[in-house]
């Protein structure tokens, strides 16, 4: 909200600075965007009166003015064909700058000195609207009374100070200068002014037979209030109205849809203006748009309308959209003898969502949004009566049509000081508390503890002792509030639970020795990456959650691998130059329960792994998921696996106790090539709630055995095809209780291993924790493991 | 016999002293001392000695003896030290030289994440974690914010459907712990959240972390204190906590809260604007409405509740200038977070 100083000293008396105000208003809950000086615009352009008009000698287009700028004399080459000796009009000196940010120095024109510029009403941002010299194509020419020297600023009003202050969604009532005021009073401990006196008018008419309002839906429009004018004169606003409209931001049109926009900002009310001979019969209706209703509002587009949109129409069709826009048709002409100002409540959210649903906004429904109270129809209506008295731009109508029938009472609460130092936990004294809600038009009786509070009608955010503990401390001052230790409450148990205990271990083991850097990437990704990674069409992996309102299609969908980010990271740093590094993420993916989605998600907590680089193959990660599945005490296995994203032979799915819980392999090259990457990338995602759910942080005490250990060293030469894996499975199953450890130390091809085949070598060690072992036992068993390997694998020992 | 030892004992003295081994003092101990040796000798023709001579002589052949094994250890002591010093002078290394080591990193939004839930821990504020893709009911209803209310619009929502949405905070785990848990309450929430913002100092995801205590006769000094205890842990000892008046629909009253600049300590600079003070989070007392909605009695019970964004914690604490940074995972910018 925009507040001139020169404006809300109308209400209150302003005895401190600029910057005091300011701070003096963050302190009390209103964040000062800006302080906007409106004369930084126009630097340096004073009103000169012309005493002497020659011929420039070297062109024919221009001429050279003397020029008298109050304490000094002027020499100007001009173009302009309106000046005459005796105006006094704009110009830009040497050193000025104009609105548009242009600097005009002296200079010669065609060999003559000119010190400074004239300026026309385009170059000072003023139209014809504003000043009639303004509209005119040549030099703007002040009034003849203007002294010459007269700086710009204080012939347009631009000599104050703007605060552009933010204010937040529950103070409705401070979208308007009076409401800024009202602060302000609040904590300068100043009296507002009374400026609602009405003054004498003369009617002509009653109101009543000429004009009915009915609202058909009270909810929607709790209050309709209309006043008539009739023998409009439409001219342009005073002086006082235009300078306040232009320092709002708003260019002035005419008397009467300036005293409607001028209220708004005065008051926070809109105002909406109808010419009567718009309202066909003579009647105002309010209600639902029809189900196929459009309306041209005043921007111009046509809007089909359904039963949410309230509307304000005559007999027959919609004149406008309530408190959003009117029609294009309805507004107020040069011709327009009689006038319907509305003022009027509407129900905040479907203003809103009227608002939303057409994409129509404005200063008006930017208002209703956020709420307008009961009292600024009254305050407005007064404030309308004042102006167009003002401006003799009609004679009213005797009465209003108001569809409030009882006025409404303001709302009383009772509120124990005990419990506002409850909530603030500091002893506000009473009489502190009476001053600071009697300064805020609070009406306060304290009895003991007992404060029987009457709100401003224009308070609607107070509803109880919160609220009024908010209003005393945000003026008693926050600084007040001292720490105080939650001595003497009751005792919680903090602490992590078990489960994202183990997911901070794991984070801590991976980001340790095991050299992976932890990375945090979006968790929504293109949709594109399903074709990308070639996902089979019944992979659950393409059941995506789409984002209705995404930042862009990259960014469209919710995840349901981690893959595609990652391999984004691999890429993004390889084309920074990075030649080789590991990284890890612990994200969400996100499967929905059912589509479209009427319930939250299915989150999964998922770990992925990757690396790359020179010394990069399958097994360095693979033994990065092997130590991690050995630090949780997991039993991890590595089956045959098909991820279409993988390469086909260098790929493996995770599982625990046979259950899918993950994969590991080299990303496809195919896959690869979507990208500007060459390095083979491993990658492994792994389901981490399921990795959890069977990991052990703390295994019971094993006693450590006494007796030695017989190692034996088995090689075996088989097909080349044969998962080494599998037969170390074979081995563990066959090799009874006193096989503690059974490990490949050895793959060999080559000489003397015949073509198509390879040799594996296995160490075995057995030990009996309670006794020596039996060496015929050992060899009785190795024989056993031999000949399963013979069976099972077509395996032979080596010689 | 006497000349003869003083003779012997002189001669190895000598020869000892022209040694320059381990091996040359063994075989000087061979010559004299070895069964066959010049000195051994000496004893075997004690048989020639007068019996009544016997006992001294040997006794000083004996200690002749003792004499010559000193003198002998002596001096295979002092070439094995030196043969010990240059074997071990011959394995000298450059111990400047390294083989390298593997040391992974953490994001900096985990390492200061753990190291803020520490601190709440140890006040007894107990971790939970909750969905991302939330209702409308628990991400705006439950927390006093209706359908087009006007305070939707201070948050940017992305939406998955009408009633589905990607939380716009972790104040949802607000409501949900309030509906199924009874006070004393005392959680903190961390997790990623979903604003649809992108630019230098927004980004579309962040990290927040939330608060939230109800107990009885919960006070706007007790949030003070314990965000003063929060602030000093994160920065430092001498930071403050200042709080300014502000509007959150779930809190009443809500305060902004700022701490003192962590870069120039209040003082005022560029990183502060000049003021000394930097906005670090919101907070308040929960909101009576938003205890009713969860079934809490306003009337018995309080609550203060608190929100803010561990990335933007993070960026003050590392100097991190634009938040971006923290989601592109360069691996140069990873690797500074051990």
């Amino acid at each position: 909200m925009k507040a001139p100083l020169s404006w809300l000293k109308e209400y209150v008396d302003i005895n401190v600075s600029v910057d005091e105000l300011a701070a003096k208003l963050v302190g009390a809950g209103f964040e000062i965007e800006d302080v906007i000086r409106p004369s930084d615009d126009y630097v340096n352009i004073k009103a000169v009166k012309i005493l002497s008009i020659e011929k420039h000698p070297n062109a024919d287009k221009l001429r050279i003015c003397q020029v008298d700028a109050g304490e000094r004399k002027l020499q100007i080459v001009t173009a302009a064909t309106n000046v005459n000796v005796g105006d006094v009009v704009a110009l830009a000196l040497d050193g000025s700058r104009l609105p548009d940010g242009t600097e005009i120095k002296k200079g010669e024109l065609r060999g003559v000195l000119s010190e400074g510029m004239f300026c026309g009403g385009s170059e000072l941002k003023l139209t014809g609207a504003d000043y009639p010299a303004a509209g005119i194509d040549g030099v703007f020419i002040f009034p003849n009374d203007i002294l010459p020297g007269t700086d710009i600023n204080d012939f347009i009003g631009t000599n104050d100070v703007i605060f552009d202050v933010s204010v937040t969604a529950n103070r409705p009532d401070c979208n308007s200068i009076i409401g800024i005021a009202r602060e302000i009073a609040a904590v300068l401990g100043q009296p507002m002014k009374d400026t609602f006196q009405l003054p004498e008018i003369a009617e002509s008419g009653d109101i009543a037979p000429a004009l009915k309002v009915e609202v058909r839906d009270n909810e929607l429009c709790p209050r309709y209030l209309a006043k008539m004018l009739r023998n409009v004169k439409i001219g342009p606003s005073d002086e006082l109205i235009k300078r306040r409209l232009r320092l709002m931001g708003l260019r002035p049109i005419n008397n009467i849809v300036d005293i409607t926009n001028y209220i708004l900002f005065d008051i926070g009310q809109p105002m909406h203006a109808f010419d009567y001979k718009d309202i066909k019969g003579g009647e105002i209706i309010v209600r639902r748009a029809m189900a196929g209703e459009t309306i041209v509002t005043l921007d111009g587009t046509e809007n089909h309308l359904s039963d949410n949109n309230l509307v304000i129409a005559n007999a027959e069709i919609p004149m406008a959209v309530a408190g959003v826009m009117g029609g294009a048709d309805s507004g107020i002409s040069d011709t327009t003898d009689t006038v319907v100002f509305e003022f009027a409540r509407f129900k905040r959210d479907n203003i809103r969502k009227t608002a939303r649903t057409l994409g129509l906004h404005s200063d008006s429904s930017a208002r209703f949004e956020k709420g307008i109270d009961y009292v600024s129809q009254d305050l407005a209506l007064i404030r309308a009566i004042q102006l167009v008295t003002r401006l003799q731009a009609g004679t009213f109508c005797k009465g209003t049509v108001d569809t409030l029938k009882k006025a409404i009472e303001p709302a009383v609460i009772n509120v124990k000081k005990s419990k506002i130092d409850e909530i603030l936990g500091i002893d506000v004294a009473t009489d502190e508390i009476l001053r600071i809600l009697k300064s805020l038009q609070f009406d306060v009786i304290a009895n003991g503890d007992e404060m029987t509070i009457t709100i401003p009608k224009y308070r609607e955010d107070i509803v109880g002792a919160n609220d009024i503990a908010e209003e005393v401390i945000r003026l008693y001052g926050y600084d007040n509030i001292v720490g105080k230790p939650l001595d003497g409450k009751k005792l919680t148990q903090g602490g992590r639970n078990s489960r994202d205990r183990i997911v901070q271990k794991v984070k801590a083991f991976l980001s340790g020795l095991c050299g992976l850097s932890e990375t945090f990437s979006y968790s929504f990704i293109s949709p594109k990456f399903v074709d990308d990674f070639c996902l089979k069409e019944n992979d659950p992996r393409r059941n995506l959650i789409k984002i209705l309102n995404p930042l862009s299609e990259d960014v469209s969908v919710m995840r349901t691998t981690l893959a595609p980010s990652m391999f984004s990271i691999c890429a993004s740093n390889y084309s920074r130059g990075v030649k080789e590094a590991s990284f890890y993420e612990i994200g969400k993916t996100y499967f929905p329960k059912a589509l479209p989605m009427t319930d939250t998600a299915i989150e999964k907590e998922t770990l992925i792994l990757a690396s790359f680089g020179e010394k990069v193959d399958f097994y360095t990660l693979k033994g990065v998921v092997e130590a991690l599945a050995d630090r949780f005490n997991v039993p991890v296995d590595f089956v045959a696996s098909d991820e279409t994203f993988l390469h086909p032979y260098r790929q493996a799915f995770i599982t625990i106790n046979g259950e899918k819980v993950g994969y590991i392999g080299q990303l496809h090259p195919a896959v690869v090539k979507t990208r500007k990457f060459d390095p083979e990338l491993y990658i492994s995602e792994i389901d981490l709630d399921a990795f959890i759910d069977h990991s052990k942080d703390f295994l019971p005490f094993v006693p450590i055995s006494k007796f030695p250990s017989i190692e034996r060293d088995l090689a075996f030469v088989v097909g080349e095809d044969v998962y080494a894996g599998d037969m170390l499975k074979a081995i563990r199953k066959v090799g009874g209780e006193y096989l503690r450890q059974a490990s490949i130390f050895d793959v060999y091809q080559g000489i003397g291993v015949l073509p198509g085949k390879k040799s594996i070598a296995f160490n075995l060690l057995f030990r009996k924790d309670d006794g020596t072992l039996d060496g015929e036992e050992i060899n009785k068993t190795v024989d056993a493991i031999i000949s399963a390997m013979s069976d099972d694998f077509g395996a032979k020992l080596r010689d | 016999m006497i000349d003869k030892i003083k003779e012997l004992v002189e001669k190895v003295k000598d020869r000892l002293e022209k040694a320059s081994s381990v091996a040359e003092v063994g075989d000087i101990r061979v010559t004299f001392l070895g069964k066959s040796g010049e000195y051994t000798g000496l004893l075997r023709g004690l048989k020639d000695v007068a019996p009544q001579d016997r006992g001294p002589i040997g006794k000083l052949i004996n200690e002749g003896k003792v004499r010559l094994e000193n003198m002998l250890a002596e001096k295979e002591a002092y070439f094995r030290a030196k043969e010990e010093a240059r074997k071990l002078k011959s394995e000298k290394i450059d111990v400047t030289l390294s083989k390298g080591y593997k040391i992974g990193s953490m994001h900096p939004i985990t390492k200061v994440k753990n190291e803020i839930l520490d601190t709440f821990i140890g006040l007894g504020f107990a971790v939970k974690e909750g969905p991302e893709i939330e209702t409308d009911y628990y991400n705006f209803q439950t927390l006093g914010i209706p359908a087009d209310h006007p305070a939707r619009d201070m948050q940017d929502t992305f939406y998955i459907s009408e009633n589905i949405l990607l939380r716009t905070h972790t104040s949802p785990m607000q409501s949900r712990t309030m509906l199924s848990e009874k006070p004393p309450i005392r959680i903190v929430v961390p997790g990623k959240v979903y604003r649809a913002d992108d630019d230098a100092t927004h980004s579309p995801i962040f990290n927040q972390i939330e608060g939230l205590c109800v107990e009885e006769g919960i006070s706007l000094a007790h949030l003070k204190n314990m965000l003063e205890i929060f602030a000093k842990s994160t920065f430092t000892k001498d930071t403050k906590v200042r709080f300014r008046p502000s509007y959150f629909p779930f809190t009443e009253p809500s305060v902004e809260v700022d701490i003192s600049c962590s870069m120039c300590g209040g003082k005022g600079c560029r990183l502060c604007k000049g003021t000394g003070w930097i906005e670090i989070l919101g907070a308040g007392i929960v909101n009576p409405v938003v205890l009713e909605n969860c079934g809490i009695d306003s009337k018995k019970y309080s609550g203060f509740a608190f929100g803010f964004g561990i990335d933007r914690i993070a960026m003050l604490k590392y100097g991190i200038p634009d938040i971006r940074l923290m989601y592109e995972n360069d691996v140069n910018f990873l690797k500074q977070y051990k």
